[in-house]
């Protein structure tokens, strides 16, 4: 059978849409936990990646460490946590947690990082009006900063969104659920539907989100910002 | 709003239009720590009355806008005083202070994810107004400055033309009714033409308005035309001469001062006079038909060089029913740079004297 008909064969077989091991509750396990590390992420490196952008505070120590911190693979990331989170838990030590916490950690420097950049980047004459006219450092953040660092901010999540999506995938090499177990299975099992039938369910599941967030931007994002021609 | 009278009544009368006296005592600021640091502004004194307009000028770099920023502590002193109604700025919270305050920069920092309705309402919103006060006040702005609200309230800022920005600005600065005004060269990223209709514009609203307005500006000629005390500051943020206008061109008390407002400072003392202020000879019985006509509110200058185009040694006045009111000569015209004249009547005189006295810089001791 070609590649792509034992895809659409997996894919449409009514039996791999059903039970714990299912498409559906693979993709929720995905879903959860993947929406459970972005949001623990930004909760973490949004305030922080606004404040030293707004202070200009430890910025280079911050920006430069985080930067160097992205450059880390996933799967590295991942494979050094092992040691470490074994010594908690035997067993989820070595399949939910690395994964977690490589998530998370590895979310969060896009975040940070275009938080910072986004919120440094706003015009200090635009800030020192607000503050000339009687905001308080709060107000000026979240009234001013804030929803003109929009686009850039909103970027940093998005990234940050994919990236997890990714490393939730290749966490399945440490017996971590979600879609790609799908994938080891289907090499394991040299079963190409199955191996193939996940690829394309992650990136489905990747471009989706990345289509929601981007409409999402849209509706967020001022009209004033989008450098439309007068009107 | 004011009635007309009233606000023009109000002038130096800080109580009844709202604005407040200022006072800078002794004002220094360094940047940087060391006590060698140069001084950006250096031991800086001067009054400025309720309801006047005291235009800050000098080259680049002179401390200009050091000392504005000084005034709603978004710098503070080195050393000094800065006094609202002899209350010392410092002592006020920093927030109440600047509520109070309008702030109008040159690249004016009009919010872009805001519209212009919500832009001109930064600060009522601020203070707590209703949302119906603020549209409604947002409103009544837009058309103070000349622009129609129906057609710019939802607009957003890169909507604008750089002038329509700049009224946006002024209105943004004018929304809670503050006794003072700050202007950072406001109107010089605008063409020449743009920037005139700007600064007529704004005087006409400062006569109702009376606020006391501290206006900076590098422009010799617009601080001229917009100030009724000029502060002529020089390196090192020093002042070099503080006084009305005509009294910096008249009598510069320095080479500096010299210089800077140029070697036509006759003509310029001319563009301060109209010819409604000039003393008029009557009509001669002889005078051939056909003269340059000037209405009483044609200035000197423009008057002098009418009739230097025309070759013609005389015009005649008209009154403000059109009507022939007297003869103007070049000599007359000559003659009013040799007096030394108080401020004429249409600008804010007793401010202007009042203003000029008592301060004990290099202005007023040189007559
Ligand atoms: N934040 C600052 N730090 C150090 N020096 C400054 C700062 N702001 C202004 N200066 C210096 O102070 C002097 C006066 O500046 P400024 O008040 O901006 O002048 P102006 O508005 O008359 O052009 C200049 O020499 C300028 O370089
Ligand atoms: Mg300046």
């Amino acid at each position: 059978m070609d590649l792509i008909g034992a895809t659409a064969a997996w894919l449409s077989d009514p039996a791999h849409w059903q039970g714990a091991n299912g498409i559906p509750s693979r993709l929720f396990e995905h879903v959860a936990l993947s929406g459970g590390s972005l949001a623990l992420a930004t909760l973490v490196a949004l305030p922080l990646g606004l404040w030293i952008g707004h202070t200009g505070r430890i910025s280079w120590l911050v920006v430069t460490s985080a930067n160097a911190w992205r450059a880390l693979p996933s799967f590295a990331v991942i494979g050094l946590l092992v040691p470490f989170t074994t010594v908690l838990d035997a067993n989820l030590g070595f399949t939910l947690y690395p994964t977690l916490v490589a998530m998370v950690v590895l979310a969060g420097p896009p975040i940070l990082v275009n938080a910072y950049q986004g919120v440094a980047d706003v015009d200090t004459d635009l800030v020192e009006a607000a503050r000339a006219m009687g905001m308080k450092e709060r107000q000026i953040l979240l009234g001013v900063e804030m929803p003109i660092a929009l686009p850039v901010l909103a970027t940093g999540i998005r990234s940050a969104a994919v990236q997890v999506i990714a490393t939730a995938t290749l966490g399945s090499a440490f017996g971590f659920g979600g879609l790609g177990r799908f994938i080891v299975l289907g090499d394991a099992n040299k079963d190409n539907g199955e191996l193939f039938g996940g690829v394309v369910l992650v990136a489905a599941l990747a471009l989706t989100t990345l289509g929601l967030f981007l409409l999402l931007e849209r509706r967020l994002v001022s009209a004033g910002l989008a450098r439309r021609t007068a009107g | 709003m004011m009635a007309d009278e009233a606000g023009r009544a109000g002038h130096g009368s800080g109580s009844r239009t709202g604005a407040v006296s200022l006072e800078f005592r002794g004002v220094t600021k360094r940047y940087g720590h060391s006590a060698q640091a140069r001084g950006a502004v250096n031991d800086l004194s001067l009054e400025v009355p309720a309801g006047a307009i005291c235009v800050l000028v000098g080259p680049s770099g002179c401390g200009k806008t050091t000392s504005l920023k000084m005034v709603n502590r978004l710098i503070e002193p080195t050393a000094g005083q800065i006094l609202l109604d002899g209350v010392n700025v410092l002592t006020e919270d920093v927030t109440e202070l600047r509520r109070r305050i309008g702030y109008v920069i040159q690249h004016v920092g009009l919010f872009p994810h805001l519209t212009v309705g919500r832009n001109v309402a930064v600060v009522p919103a601020l203070v707590g107004w209703s949302k119906e006060r603020q549209l409604a006040r947002a409103d009544e702005l837009l058309s103070l400055v000349g622009l129609d609200p129906a057609g710019y309230r939802s607009r957003y800022p890169f909507q604008l033309s750089g002038g329509e920005r700049q009224r946006v600005g002024v209105a943004r600065a004018l929304a809670a009714d503050p006794p003072l005004m700050l202007m950072d060269e406001p109107f010089a990223a605008v063409d020449p033409i743009v920037r005139e209709r700007l600064q007529d514009e704004f005087l006409r609203l400062q006569r109702d308005l009376a606020k006391t307005i501290l206006f900076v500006t590098h422009d010799i000629d617009e601080a001229i035309k917009m100030g009724d005390l000029i502060a002529v500051m020089e390196e090192g943020g020093r002042l070099a001469q503080f006084g009305p206008p005509d009294e910096i061109l008249a009598h510069p008390a320095s080479d500096f001062v010299a210089r800077f407002v140029g070697a036509d400072r006759g003509l310029k003392r001319l563009s301060l006079v109209t010819i409604a202020d000039l003393e008029l000879a009557p009509i001669a019985a002889s005078a051939p038909p056909g003269l340059p006509t000037f209405s009483p509110s044609t200035k000197l200058r423009d008057a002098l060089s009418v009739l230097l185009a025309a070759d013609s040694r005389g015009g005649v006045a008209l009154d403000e029913e059109g009507q022939p009111c007297g003869f103007v000569t070049v000599d007359a015209i000559a003659s009013a740079l040799a007096e030394d004249r108080q401020p004429a009547a249409t600008r804010s005189g007793g401010v202007t004297r009042q203003g000029a006295t008592g301060v004990g810089a290099a202005a007023g001791d040189d007559s």
